[in-house]
């Protein structure tokens, strides 16, 4: 039993006010994170969180809850660690209990192409603080046991990257835990209050319509997952976002620990157990764009053939249940972070498969562009104009599942 | 089980009218891939057809084997997502046991047409 | 439960059958031939709703099949 589990989460409900400095719209974790960080990091409070659901109902509480910073480029891998790092301090700093876990991750190669991105991938983590290391089959089956390095015959396991830090963490408190910390300094959080339009003056952005009436901002921020191409429609943008769904599923209880978390970057999955001994699997998303969240037989089918190949225990379990969330894919497979040229309209989008671990770094860096009204460095080459300024940031090898 | 064996064909492409019209020897199976695509085995040299652009060519890419009724319609309705058809003769074409596959349905057999690089990885789906 | 695609040459297959094609639309009020270019290459409608597509019945006749679906249910509109 952990101290921090005997806390109960408190939130202090509030009537929507006429106006707020800041209007974030969408309470996942993108848009909670600004919300606390604006508040813990400076003192800015007049802040509502626009939610059209619950909070973190939406695909914050649809993904696979992996944290780690290997990415394939210099401005990402610092990116996320400076997340992961956050992520580590999380639990001391909300005094909540995120479950964070670390466990570990290994990213499994089977040609020699991929082996050669691998040791790249080593390289560029460590020039640029994270902390991988290219792992050979002997180690890669001293760190997971399980693992068939024959690949069933078909699909041997001939290298691989080691990155310790990866970790997983519980998606709701992560939620619940930002909201708390923003709510208990004054931010306003508001459940079932869906955004239908965005008050315009102008090109400007002024506030928002809402099913609780019209509220005016200093800034808007669309935070939400799924629907910002809508959203920057109203404000006459239109983004490099398409939104696709992702599958995943979880297994019956497994009895033994399976302590890491493995990706193959062939056969287009990942494995990790959840607390409570499930063993949660995912895989690509689905090719077709859509907003819907229908799961389908085939991809269990496809996505377990290719998770029992590495790692045959899996064989014996039997599937639990399954769900889809949908993912706003960017053309380069990075986020999209920052102004939009649309004066009061920020956006933080382009979360695709990889919003989760992203979750404190971003809030983070978001609040202080808002805060600030200047571009953090650390997020400027992910500002949305880099698609019309040629400086696209191709990373979609470090997509883990692409 | 039988074994797949190579499955030398004609592919022909034509306007629809011309593969339509044309006839062809007794024996031998004229398969409408598309509207304008025919797979025509046993080979057939020199095919009468309607339309001075067709493409005709040798397709040796294909393999087969010829079922009993009964045995093939076991092993397909657990292999298929789509429904098969009922009456005879009849082609069709769809993932079978998720490799793409043609069938050809006659009165008490079918024929089992697979691209001949996935032969063995469809045996084996079929044991 | 899967989607299903009429084809109109081989009847209703599974979607794992196809391979999805997108029919980009650049907006007419875009008359710069730059932000054309730019918005051709990058930036998409990916509506909430009926949009027309195509799909490829990879599996199948190897025809591309035009129809409509609508992006919030999966519900196909016509072919």
């Amino acid at each position: 039993m952990n101290e921090f589990m005997e806390k109960k989460v408190q939130f202090k409900w509030h009537e929507p006010k006429k106006h707020y400095d800041v209007v974030i719209i969408g309470g996942g974790g993108h848009g909670l994170s600004t919300a606390y960080f604006l508040a813990t990091r400076h003192g800015v409070t007049d802040v509502a969180v626009l939610e059209r659901s619950y909070i973190g109902g939406g695909n914050s509480g649809r993904n696979t809850t992996v944290i780690r910073s290997n990415y394939g480029i210099p401005e990402a891998v610092r990116f996320y660690q400076r997340s992961v790092e956050l992520y580590y301090q999380l639990e001391a700093e909300t005094e909540r209990w995120i479950m964070h876990k670390q466990k570990g991750l290994l990213w499994l190669a089977h040609t020699e192409a991929a082996v050669r991105a691998e040791v790249a991938r080593a390289e560029i983590n460590t020039a640029f603080g994270a902390d991988t290391e290219y792992v050979t089959p002997k180690q890669i089956k001293e760190i997971c046991p399980e693992i068939d390095l024959s690949g069933g015959g078909a699909w041997p396991v001939i290298g691989g990257s080691y990155h310790p830090a990866g970790s997983t963490a519980r998606h709701d408190r992560v939620n619940w835990a930002l909201a708390e910390g923003a709510n208990r300094r004054g931010v306003h959080i508001h459940q079932r209050t869906a955004v239908t339009g965005l008050l315009m003056d102008g090109d400007r952005v002024t506030g928002v319509e809402t099913t609780a009436g019209p509220i005016s901002a200093k800034v808007v921020l669309s935070a939400v997952g799924g629907h910002v191409t809508t959203l920057a429609k109203m404000a006459g943008l239109r983004l490099p976002i398409r939104t696709h769904p992702l599958q995943a599923y979880v297994t019956n209880h497994y009895e033994l620990t399976f302590n890491p978390i493995v990706a193959s970057t062939s056969l287009l999955f990942y494995v990790s157990q959840t607390a409570r001994g499930e063993m949660l699997i995912g895989a690509e998303i689905d090719r077709q764009p859509s907003y819907s969240y229908n799961s389908g037989h085939h991809f269990l089918q496809s996505c377990s053939f290719r998770a029992i190949t590495l790692l045959p225990f899996l064989r014996n379990l039997r599937i639990l249940r399954q769900w889809t969330g949908v993912c706003d894919m960017s053309p380069d497979y990075s986020p999209i972070m920052g102004k939009t040229g649309v004066e009061g309209f920020y956006i933080t989008t382009g979360w695709g498969t990889w919003g989760f671990k992203a979750i404190p770094a971003g809030g983070e860096q978001m609040a202080q562009l808002i805060a600030t009204g200047q571009t953090p460095e650390p997020i400027a080459p992910f500002s949305l104009d880099r698609f019309a300024n040629d400086r696209t940031l191709a990373d979609r090898g470090s997509a883990g599942t692409h | 089980m039988p074994e797949l064996k190579r499955l030398p064909a004609t592919r022909i492409v034509a306007t629809p009218a011309a593969l339509d019209a044309a006839k062809w020897p007794d024996g031998t199976l004229a398969l409408r891939l598309a509207s304008d695509e025919l797979l025509v085995t046993p080979p057939v040299a020199n095919p009468a057809l309607d339309d001075p652009h067709a493409i005709i060519i040798a397709d040796a890419g294909y393999a087969g084997v010829w079922l009993p009724e009964a045995e093939a319609l076991a092993f397909l309705e657990r292999a298929c997502e789509w429904e098969l058809p009922v009456q005879r003769p009849a082609f069709a074409q769809g993932a079978v046991a998720g490799i793409a596959a043609k069938l050809w349905f006659e009165a008490g057999r079918v024929l089992l047409i697979v691209p001949a690089p996935l032969i063995a990885d469809f045996e084996e789906r079929m044991a | 439960m899967s989607i299903l695609i009429p084809c109109p040459h081989c009847g209703s297959r599974p979607i794992q059958e196809f391979v999805y094609g997108e029919i980009p639309a650049v907006p007419d009020t875009l008359t710069d031939p730059d932000a054309r270019d730019l918005d051709r290459a990058f930036m998409r409608a990916n509506p909430e709703g009926v949009q027309a597509e195509a799909w490829f019945h990879l599996y199948g006749c190897r025809r591309w099949v035009r129809l409509e679906r609508d992006t919030r249910t999966d519900a196909i509109q016509s072919s």
